[in-house]
């Protein structure tokens, strides 16, 4: 039987090469020098060498390269089918789509923490060739030494306990176990390397961090070196979270797009925290205060990283995106997460007495508002991170197991960001040092009269139920737009030229108003359908007739599917057509419903197909999301709001 | 002064002694409902012969193992193993549900890999196997003497997990009068 199976799938190009064993040389290459680049980079600002400074800078590049390598080994056994390597053998199959086995690479555990040390390690380098130039060689030395610390651990983790190269020898399984079938989408191919980018890129603010409090001093050069290094990941990590999001509306068949699940939380709280510390740099280095604050939050940011990584990789949280989990893993990131997190507050505890300045502002003040974005955004943190921990603390009380869900989120969530939205629209007007309120409030006051004129009106003048939050909600929405707008006219009053700096804050803030606008109206007037159809028979939801026109067998190549034909009509407007899918992989007998989705700016009009029913029917849910597209497009302003305001970083270098 | 700057390592101390607690838990453990609960009615065909049929009163006056399994499932054949030795030398009755399966292809399986099992019975729509709470292939429960669950397992039975849970459950089951 074995033998026939064998000639079945060996036309699919099943190849066994010595290519992993080169893999997992690499990997053992890549720890080496991720531990020379720790410490002959202590050496060098220990003794201020010149030739371990090198050796340090070298062995970046070493380990990046090996690492790379080992990244490409891994694809190209993906390619060739080689199912004597475990991680393939759980994460493919002969017939799984080309793309899909380059983007399994990385859909897996061992994978995904390969993707994590390589993209670290692509960081150092970047750190190395654009940022080391700006900072005195001996504080560079201190956050490559740092990066080469971290790396090791994370190298050491990856080959001990989730080596992806492990083989099964001699009695291989013949056929993959097949990537999860909701995997399967070009979501995942963007997604992962995209967060990655993110929340690894915080390394390097958190070394930064680490190498101020060794030093003891934090000036005007380490926070314009460092900024980059926020702003980039950051950027990386907005566009990450967005790309997950819009994955699971297509993938998951709900038309849900966040689900608070532990694997959301994770990539959103270092997100809110580096928010935080965004913000908080832009004080340090134009008031020259803050500072003890901005290291807290630099190593808060990276702590979160570390946190979401180890809920993610140990299991202790068991989410829709089901990873494997076990038990040493968690016990090895929990130790690492000890050390690097426990001792840097230690540090932090012990060396903040350094940084204490008295504050040189009023009460009402740029910088207090910022001072305030901070605070809402760490208390943000704070019941995030208890509603996503409180499983596991009931559980370690005994309490049973439970599980805290949308509910709980919403609830704590809004009355924390309302309130940043409101102070949002006037935060650029305020000025550094002191504001006076009356003058604020006499330079905006229509404008924020008007919003909320528009806000509570607008919807119930276009015909929507009229609900008190979704008035708030769209207000304060309106008025950042307005209130970013109005600063925008007062700039080219007083200046003829607004900056690239403007820019970006102006790009960004706009981002974050379309994204509420989008969340506010789409929660509030999404409507749904679940119901029973015939061949031919319509349905009506939100003025939209569906039409069901045809049922059809189409097979991939890896899943048998049928896919159902609806005729969309508004009015008398002409028909569009929709196809939405349901399709069964054989190899995980599992079914998947791939919705079909109509767009366009106002609405999607989103349907999927549940399952078939006796007398020939099936039960369909129909969806009506109005405003989606805003939530994403909003995401993309903060990634171009975030490359602006790089791009204005590099100019003022330049000056 | 000073004690303000602690107060992120104290919360940090709290939440890694919190994760280390909630580690050596087991979250996807979920306990079964019916634990310690009668087993689910139910009345099915049998595979060998589908004008006989058998319900859970077949359990009672002994020990049971009941397995859900199917042809199409892939983990069933790595236990499958395990399962024949167990009803060759352990002298406990061996259940099989045959869970959404083709009656051709199950009786098919098992003339290929060999059949533990005394009975199986077919819930060819998973209507019975919904009763039972079973989230896939292979789940296996253990039933005592009077027709009630004592344990169940998600996903493959390995050799450790029956050394480990089954084999003392089942001596100690036996001992119960």
């Amino acid at each position: 039987m074995a033998a026939r199976q064998r000639t079945q799938y060996a036309t699919a190009g099943e190849k066994i090469t010595m290519i992993p064993e080169l893999g997992n040389f690499a990997l053992i290459l890549a720890l080496c020098f991720s531990l020379i680049q720790g410490v002959s980079s202590l050496c060098a600002y220990r003794k201020n060498n010149a030739i371990y400074f090198q050796l340090g800078t070298t062995a970046i590049l070493g380990q990046f390269g090996f690492l790379a390598f080992a990244m490409l080994c891994l694809i190209i056994s993906f390619l060739n089918n080689d199912m004597t390597v475990m991680y393939v053998q759980e994460h493919s199959h002969q017939l799984l789509p080309f793309v899909y086995r380059v983007g399994a690479a990385w859909g897996g555990h061992e994978g995904s923490l390969l993707l994590w040390c390589l993209i670290l390690s692509a960081w150092t380098v970047a750190f190395v060739i654009f940022g080391a130039t700006q900072l005195p060689k001996t504080s560079s030395a201190k956050i490559v030494m740092m990066l080469g610390f971290i790396s090791a651990g994370f190298i050491t983790f990856l080959f001990f306990t989730s080596d992806p190269f492990r083989r099964v020898f001699p009695n291989a399984p013949i056929i993959g176990d097949d990537l999860t079938p909701i995997l399967q989408d070009p979501g995942l191919i963007f997604h992962p390397p995209m967060l990655y980018l993110g929340y690894v890129g915080f390394a390097i603010a958190f070394a930064f961090a680490i190498c101020a409090l060794i030093e003891g001093k934090l000036d005007k050069a380490w926070v314009q070196a460092c900024r980059p290094w926020v702003i980039l990941p950051w950027s990386f990590l907005s566009c990450g979270i967005v790309l997950g999001s819009w994955w699971a509306y297509r993938e998951l068949g709900w038309g849900g797009w966040w689900f608070w699940d532990p694997v959301e939380n994770a990539s959103l709280l270092p997100w809110l925290s580096a928010t935080a510390l965004l913000h908080a740099l832009i004080v340090s280095e134009k008031r020259d205060v803050f500072k003890g604050w901005t290291l807290l939050l630099a190593i808060v940011t990276f702590a979160l990283s570390l946190l979401g990584t180890f809920l993610v990789r140990s299991g202790v949280l068991v989410s829709v995106h089901a990873f494997a989990s076990d038990p040493t893993r968690g016990l090895f990131l929990l130790c690492y997460l000890t050390v690097i997190i426990g001792g840097a507050f230690i540090f932090y505890g012990c060396r903040i007495k350094h940084f204490y300045q008295p504050p040189n502002f009023e009460l009402f003040s740029r910088e207090t508002f910022l001072l305030f974005n901070s605070v809402v955004m760490l208390t943000a943190v704070a019941t995030i991170t208890i509603g996503t921990l409180y499983p596991i603390i009931l559980d370690a009380l005994n309490l049973g197991k439970i599980s805290v869900g949308e509910p709980y989120f919403n609830t704590v969530f809004l009355p924390i960001i309302i309130p940043v939205l409101l102070l949002m629209g006037f935060a650029p007007h305020v000025s550094w040092g002191q504001q006076s309120f009356i003058k604020l409030w006499k330079r905006l006051r229509f404008t924020f009269l008007a919003c909320l004129a528009l806000g509570f009106i607008g919807p119930w003048a276009f015909g929507f139920t009229f609900y008190w939050l979704t008035g708030l909600g769209v207000s304060f929405g309106i008025w950042i737009i307005l209130a970013t707008c109005q600063y925008m006219w007062q700039l080219w009053k007083s200046r003829k030229k607004i900056e690239v700096q403007h820019w970006s804050m102006i790009v960004a803030h706009l981002g974050i108003a379309v994204l509420a606008l989008g969340i506010t109206l789409n929660k509030s007037y999404s409507e749904e359908r679940q119901v029973k159809m015939l061949l031919g028979e319509t349905i009506t939801l939100a003025g939209y007739q569906f039409t069901f026109k045809k049922m059809e067998d189409t097979n991939g190549s890896n899943y048998q599917s049928v896919t159902a034909t609806f005729a969309v009509q508004k009015n008398n407007h002409s028909p569009q057509l929709l196809s939405a899918q349901q399709r069964i992989y054989r190899s995980h007998d599992q079914t998947l419903s791939k919705p079909g989705i109509l767009v366009n700016v106002w609405r999607d009009l989103y349907l999927a197909l549940g399952s078939s029913l006796p007398d020939g029917g099936w039960s369909v849910r129909i969806y009506y999301k109005p405003f989606v597209r805003w939530i994403w497009f909003g995401g993309l302003m903060l990634l171009l709001g975030g490359l602006l305001s790089l791009l204005s970083l590099q100019k003022k270098s330049r000056d | 002064m000073k004690k303000r700057f602690l107060l992120p390592l104290i919360v940090f101390t709290l939440i890694i002694a919190i994760l280390w607690r909630g580690l050596a838990l087991h979250p996807s453990q979920i306990p079964s409902p019916l634990l310690n609960k009668p087993a689910p009615s139910f009345q099915l065909p049998t595979l060998s012969n589908p004008k006989k049929t058998t319900s859970n009163k077949d359990f009672m006056g002994h020990i049971t193992l009941m397995n859900v399994w199917a042809s199409w499932c892939f983990a069933c054949a790595e236990e499958h193993e395990l399962l024949l030795q167990l009803a060759k030398n352990q002298g406990i009755t061996l259940y099989g549900l045959n869970y959404k399966d083709d009656v051709l292809a199950a009786k098919k399986w098992l003339k290929e890999h060999g059949n533990p099992y005394q009975t199986v019975a077919v819930d060819e729509t998973g209507n019975a196997a919904i009763d039972w709470g079973v989230y896939g292939t292979p789940e296996t429960f253990i039933i005592d003497k009077k027709g009630i669950i004592r344990y169940k397992q998600i996903g493959a039975i390995t050799p450790e997990i029956w050394e480990q849970n089954l084999k003392p459950l089942i001596q100690q089951l036996r001992n119960e009068t």
